[in-house]
């Protein structure tokens, strides 16, 4: 108050003011940052502590590098090869919802066929029935043609999910290329598959990778079809999250790593393709 | 990237396809044993003795419920042999096979459990596989806390709340706890020992001026009940670091807090109300579905875990215990030696009062359980008028039993019907 008083009306510099949303925009940084790296930090310190540490108060903040958590978790019959699954069930999911969302989302922004408007609702709409509610009948359907507890079973049902975001984003992808870049391909010489291949595909390239990295995250984090459709080839939320649920904090804190690290691995091997798609050149 | 995916691709769906070789381990589902070290000993130590492997595989109840159902609808499946609560089995007694011809010879099984396992058929449709039952919990320390003249194995709910009172005016913070976090049972203490003990019922006396009683004598008790109930499932832990001194749980969620610190710990029967001592039991059965694919395997594994070795082993494993007269090994571990008594006092008690688990409710269990959570939420943690809520939620309550048609279980009085609520 004090400082207002006694210097009067002199006008602020703009150094001050840059410095100021400067000092804003690093604040703002900071806060993003911390947002999602706090989180990860306590969970890894957690998973690096003893069990009495865990439970106990005050907390250091260090880890003390106890693997007694980590070590039950992966002799625990059964992890590795649920992890294995869990790949191979998001590698798949990614695939066929790429894979039948992309041309989906090109359909949409390219042509005018009656429908169109109810199309793009209908696709929103098989989130709007609850898993719990569609596990049954198609548990009894899997089992009765031999889908059932496979990997491919399980990946068409998370492609399911997955298919409106890719439906959508790819759709608001191909709406931003503008149509002229192939129709300036088609005078070249270029058929209609070329000047897709050739002008259009290089463009989206990191939407759609986006995209699959969020197919990808879908079929990671689903639990109750993946529990119900699965037996002996489990994935690993299946296979652990139900059992977690009900453990000591130690071993939640361990299967959390468990399940978030192979996720930021895979999150961090294509980040170039998600960075591109803001923008950022980072190749 | 495209040339990535389309060999990803290719590999994994050569893997799905390469990789499904059909196991003939026999797959145990279960409600059972589900928490992470449960399920590593009942692999390792119980199970890993039977012929031919069994796949041991826990589930929560919704996952659980949906496959058997898909599988029972679908006419075949993998499920080999299911290990759940009565309550659980009883919903699908059509699909099980009749289990008396398994060979018991030499082992007693209890007759009334037996009696149970039928569900009113002369089938054996179920057999009992283990017991176990809700404690309460004490840290030594807060012994000399206790009221005076009050007998800790035959405490009331009057004298619980005055010992949690003194405990925490006396030590500064609330000592007494109480499993109601999410994955807590305190439903089950509000179904089996709370309404029980203080209005003799469960469901028909839900509203009634005696449960009234109860709830606000539970309001009195949270004054003095650590805040950090709310979150609290396992009392073994809160117990462990000395956050709380007296707690109520279920012997499994117990008995870690005995096994590590047995010098520190004393395990009593729960307290008694003006109706009894009320108490829930808990009955877990194996049933055998009629599409299990290797019939033969199955009823051996049924009547491999009725042995007396198993029945020890799986009181090891799960700390539930055998539901036959399998001797007990004299290096039992510490929890249970403790606990041991404690249910005996509290199963022998004169005024014993046991409230059976919910039968008969099927899906609906998770509902039903509901009633009560919200009921506790809204009147000890909302601080709404018990009357209110306990009339409004008895409707919900009163709906649920005529849409499972369910009749009533011990301790409310049998009914025509669905159980009424009045």
């Amino acid at each position: 108050m004090t400082a207002i008083t006694t210097e009067t009306d002199v006008p602020r510099t703009v150094e001050s003011a840059r410095s100021a949303g400067k000092f804003l925009f690093i604040a703002a940084i900071v806060l993003i940052c911390a947002w999602v790296l706090v989180p990860i930090y306590l969970l890894l310190v957690n998973t690096l502590s003893s069990p009495s540490e865990v439970s106990g108060f005050p907390k250091t903040g260090i880890p003390s590098f106890d693997f007694g958590s980590i070590q039950f978790f992966l002799s625990f019959a059964g992890v590795l090869k649920a992890l294995w699954n869990s790949l191979l069930v998001a590698v798949l999911t990614m695939i066929l919802s790429i894979g039948i969302g992309a041309p989906a989302g090109y359909a949409l922004s390219r042509f005018e066929f009656p429908g169109k408007e109810i199309f793009r609702m209908l696709v929103i709409m098989t989130r709007a029935f609850p898993l719990p509610l569609l596990a049954l009948p198609l548990a009894v359907f899997f089992i009765r043609t031999g889908l059932d507890d496979t990997a491919l079973g399980l990946a068409i049902v998370h492609t399911v999910l997955a298919i409106p975001f890719a439906v959508l984003i790819t759709f608001s992808l191909f709406s931003g290329i503008p149509i002229e870049l192939e129709e300036a391909a088609w005078t070249l010489g270029c058929n209609r598959l070329q000047a897709f291949r050739k002008v259009v595909l290089p463009l989206v390239l990191p939407g759609i990778a986006a995209s699959a990295v969020f197919a990808f995250t879908i079929s990671w984090n689903e639990v109750f079809a993946a529990a119900v459709l699965t037996i002996e080839n489990r994935t690993l939320p299946a296979f652990l999250v139900q059992s977690l649920n009900v453990s000591p904090l130690h071993l939640k804190f361990a299967g959390g790593a468990a399940m978030v690290i192979p996720a930021l691995i895979f999150i961090f091997a294509v980040r170039k393709y998600l960075f591109a798609m803001w923008g950022i050149a980072n190749r | 990237m495209k040339k990535t995916f389309a060999v990803l691709g290719t590999a994994a769906i050569a893997l799905t396809l390469s990789a499904h070789a059909v196991s003939a381990q026999v797959l145990f589902w279960s409600t059972q044993a589900a928490p992470i070290e449960e399920t590593q000993k009942m692999r390792e130590q119980v199970l890993a003795g039977f012929e031919g492997g069994v796949d041991f595989q826990p589930q929560e109840v919704g996952p659980f419920i949906t496959r058997l159902e898909a599988e029972l609808q679908a006419g075949s499946g993998s499920i080999g042999i299911v290990g759940a609560l009565h309550g659980d089995l009883s919903t699908y007694a059509d699909n099980w096979v009749d289990l008396s011809g398994v060979d018991l010879a030499g082992i007693n099984v209890s007759p009334a459990f037996l009696e149970l396992g039928k569900l009113g058929t002369d089938e054996q449709l179920y057999l009992p596989w283990m017991q176990a039952n809700y404690v309460m919990a004490a840290n030594k320390q807060a012994l000399e806390y206790l009221p005076e003249g009050a007998d800790i194995n035959a405490l009331t709910y009057d004298q619980l709340v005055a010992w949690a009172k003194t405990l925490a005016e006396e030590t500064g913070s609330p000592k007494f706890g109480f499993p109601a976090g999410p994955q807590g049972l305190k439903h089950r203490f509000f179904q089996g020992f709370l309404l029980p003990s203080y209005a003799g019922s469960t469901v028909t006396k839900f509203a009634s001026a005696e449960a009234e009683a109860g709830w606000t004598m539970f309001k009195d008790l949270w004054q003095y009940t650590n805040p950090a109930s709310t979150n609290y499932a396992f009392m073994q832990e809160p117990l462990l670091t000395g956050d709380v001194w007296v707690a109520f749980d279920h012997i499994a969620r117990l008995a870690d807090a005995f096994n590590q610190q047995p010098e520190n710990f004393v395990a009593f029967p729960a307290p008694a109300g003006p109706m009894g001592r009320g108490f829930m039991p808990v009955l877990a059965g194996i049933a055998v579905p009629k599409g299990a694919p290797d019939m033969d395997a199955s009823l051996a594994l049924v009547k491999y875990m009725m042995q007396p070795e198993t029945q020890v082993a799986t009181l090891l494993a799960t700390s539930f215990y055998p539901v036959t007269d399998a001797p007990l090994p004299a290096d039992l571990p510490e929890s249970a030696r403790a606990i041991g008594p404690a249910i005996t006092a509290m199963t022998a008690a004169e005024d014993a009062l046991p409230a059976l688990l919910p039968v008969g409710l099927g899906d609906l269990g998770g509902q039903f359980n509901q009633v009560y959570t919200d009921t506790f939420e809204r009147i000890i943690l909302g601080g709404q008028p018990i009357p209110d809520v306990l009339e409004q939620q008895a409707a919900t309550l009163r709906d649920l039993m005529v849409q499972a048609n369910a009749p009533c279980w011990l301790p409310d009085a049998a009914s025509e019907g669905p159980c009424p609520v009045d």
